[in-house]
């Protein structure tokens, strides 16, 4: 098998709130490898943000390591862990989502532009992906003038326009009713298909997780249950 | 940071000053109300204090004065400064244009009218390069050494007498040999109006004319010397105090300390003014600024989530801090223009402070702008150095928030 994107071991975090510790991860040891299409379920508060957020360098643990494409984030420094975020992870979140003072043409380039990437390449990639996700003849309307589904299409766009090594989606159907939800999903499911790349999305919703291919239960901050349906490519 | 990256950055600071239009016009109309009302004070006190100045140090006394010891405790005609030619031309060789002032009391008359006047004896072309009492004319022609018989004389004493140009005029006094001079004069200038003492009692006559009516051999009473072109008083100070190291020599601010002062006070009231109006306007910054971090603190987050640098937003807040103030100086300085030149062309119509006299001071009865690179660059400088300090607050709190912190803010 091929060496994982992304590695968590004996991961813990502790918040402190006030005087009491919330123990949001007890021991997590998880690992993605590339081209996976995978959900991280449970309960609310079971450490789905959580998790995530360790994976996508947002956040450190209190004990354990986190590791993508090999390389030890506990040991970088915010600008190198910004740098990271910035060229190897795609972002999906629930909401705000979108910077609403740009279209949708120049959300989906964010990312891009924050790279410094040029602006020839730019245009070709993004207006590529825009016809990819279905918003073709929509790249001026700013996000307010978006539906919910819409709006989501631009974020996973601008995910997946720097190429990063995994796309984390935090409860990206949340906010949309179920018909829009499935047709999110077809969508990341084709990107994954044809693009191979790589997603990791946590939901609560049965619907939603039955369409991944490896579903990761969380609960009380530990995985319970690690599932990969048919071993089939 | 690359040009396309910064020209992107400016565009979403463009957009984001428009989020809150109201917000942002509020505080640019500050800006440029606060700029535009600096930039004209500031030109009028630079134009007041300039012609002041230029009365004071320029017609008047000059930047340094030679006197023998004593004389200005108790001014006699025998205490003079003896080879006051040489002075005047060693002075003049160093760079520092000098000229020699022969001094008398006396009495003039006209008509029925008297009163005691200083007569001051100089050389009318040598002291040109010293002096700009010839440019001070209101009325009349200068002195010319051909005319032994002309005077020029200060402004308050031509109304007293009544006389105008071409008038006669008697002066006595007492010769050095202890006889009585008298002599008639004919006006041959009227000064205008710029310092109490000279407007009241100046008679200026030329050198000659002074020597036969005291009957005067001896040297000048006082020399004048001014600042080298581009240079300052204290060099001048330390020049005539090398080459005369006997002799009483003062700088101006020695000899008018009062004007001195206030002239320094009026400075200083125009930077405690600037002050107070430019922290106004921090305060007026820092909050819009705070708000607009606030407001988007989940966007900012967002940005940094996504790997913006925190240079980067800090350079996104600087931005629309720097959009604003841009454009409050664009306006500012277009609505000061026509002001400005209406200002310095006409003056302001000061009837009320027609030769009116402040501490020996005369002023004009219209009160010209000076603008100069002082009055708009101070004001502008100030704004953009205010402006900077009071957003580097915001601006670093933006730049530093934590992406999770920043998207969970409620
Ligand atoms: N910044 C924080 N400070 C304190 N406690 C936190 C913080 N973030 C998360 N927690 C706590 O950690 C635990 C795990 O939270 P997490 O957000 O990972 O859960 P989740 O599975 O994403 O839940 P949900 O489905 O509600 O989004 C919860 O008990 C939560 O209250
Ligand atoms: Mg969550």
């Amino acid at each position: 098998m091929s060496q994982p994107i992304v590695q968590l071991d004996g991961v813990t975090k502790v918040y402190r709130q006030g005087s009491i510790d919330v123990h949001a991860l007890r021991g997590v040891d998880l690992e993605i490898a590339k081209g996976e299409f995978t959900a991280i379920c449970g309960p609310s508060g079971s450490g789905k943000t959580t998790t995530l957020n360790l994976i996508g360098a947002l956040d450190s643990p209190t004990s354990g390591t986190v590791r993508l494409e090999n390389e030890d984030l506990g040991a970088l420094s915010r600008k190198e862990l910004s740098e990271i975020r910035r060229d190897r992870i795609g972002f999906v979140f629930q909401a705000y989502n979108l910077v609403p003072v740009l279209t949708a043409y120049e959300n989906a380039e964010m990312v891009l532009w924050v790279q410094g990437a040029p602006p020839e390449d730019r245009q070709r990639k993004v207006m590529e992906l825009l016809e990819d996700v279905g918003l073709s003849g929509l790249e001026d309307r700013k996000p307010s003038e978006l539906s919910g589904g819409q709006q989501q299409r631009v974020a996973i766009a601008r995910a997946i326009a720097s190429d990063p090594a995994v796309v984390l989606a935090d409860e990206p159907t949340a906010n949309v009713d179920s018909e829009t939800a499935d047709t999110l999903l077809d969508l990341m499911e084709r990107l994954n298909k044809n693009r191979g790349v790589t997603f990791v999305f946590s939901t609560h919703d049965p619907k939603v997780m039955d369409r991944a291919r490896r579903i990761v239960r969380m609960v009380d901050g530990s995985i319970s249950d690690d599932t990969v349906k048919d071993a089939v490519t | 940071m690359k040009t396309q990256t910064l020209l992107g950055t400016v565009r979403v600071a463009w957009r984001n000053l428009w989020r809150n239009g109201r917000r942002s016009l509020v505080t640019i109309a500050a800006m440029t109300l606060a700029l535009l009302a600096m930039v004209i004070y500031a030109s009028l006190m630079r134009g007041l204090l300039g012609d002041m100045e230029r009365k004071l140090l320029e017609v008047e006394v000059g930047d340094v004065q030679i006197h023998a010891p004593g004389y200005l405790d108790e001014p006699t005609l025998y205490d003079d400064l003896g080879e006051s030619e040489r002075l005047v031309g060693d002075l003049a060789d160093l760079g520092f244009p000098a000229t020699a002032r022969f001094l008398g009391g006396g009495l003039a008359a006209a008509g029925d009218a008297s009163a005691g006047v200083q007569i001051v004896g100089l050389d009318p072309e040598a002291d040109r390069v010293a002096s700009g009492l010839a440019g001070e004319l209101a009325e009349g022609e200068w002195l010319s050494a051909s005319e032994p018989s002309g005077v020029v004389i200060g402004s308050r004493l031509a109304r007293t007498f009544g006389v105008e140009v071409g008038s006669e005029l008697v002066i006595l006094g007492q010769s050095v040999d202890g006889g009585i001079a008298n002599d008639l004069y004919v006006v041959a200038g009227v000064l205008g109006s710029f310092s109490e003492a000279v407007d009241r009692s100046g008679v200026f006559v030329v050198e000659e004319a002074f020597r036969s009516f005291f009957g005067y051999e001896g040297g000048a009473h006082r020399i004048i010397v001014r600042r080298a072109p581009g240079g300052s008083t204290e060099d001048a100070l330390a020049a005539a105090l090398g080459l005369a190291p006997d002799e009483d020599v003062q700088s101006w601010r020695q000899l008018q300390p009062t004007a001195a002062s206030m002239l320094d006070a009026a400075v200083a009231g125009l930077q405690v003014m600037m002050t107070i109006v430019y922290v106004a306007i921090a305060i007026l910054i820092l909050n819009a600024m705070l708000m607009a971090v606030f407001e988007r603190i989940k966007e900012l987050g967002l940005l940094k989530a996504l790997g913006m640098s925190p240079r980067h937003v800090l350079s996104l807040i600087l931005l629309e801090a720097g959009l604003q103030t841009g454009i409050a100086i664009v306006a500012g300085l277009t609505l000061a223009a026509p002001a400005l030149w209406y200002l310095s062309e006409h003056g302001l119509q000061m009837a009320g402070l027609s030769g009116l006299t402040l501490m020996g001071m005369s002023f004009d009865s219209r009160w010209y702008s000076q603008v100069d690179a002082f009055s708009i660059g101070a004001p502008v400088s100030m704004l953009v150095i205010i402006v900077s300090l009071a957003v580097l607050y915001p601006g670093l709190k933006a730049a530093r928030l934590r992406p999770i912190d920043a998207m969970r803010h409620q």
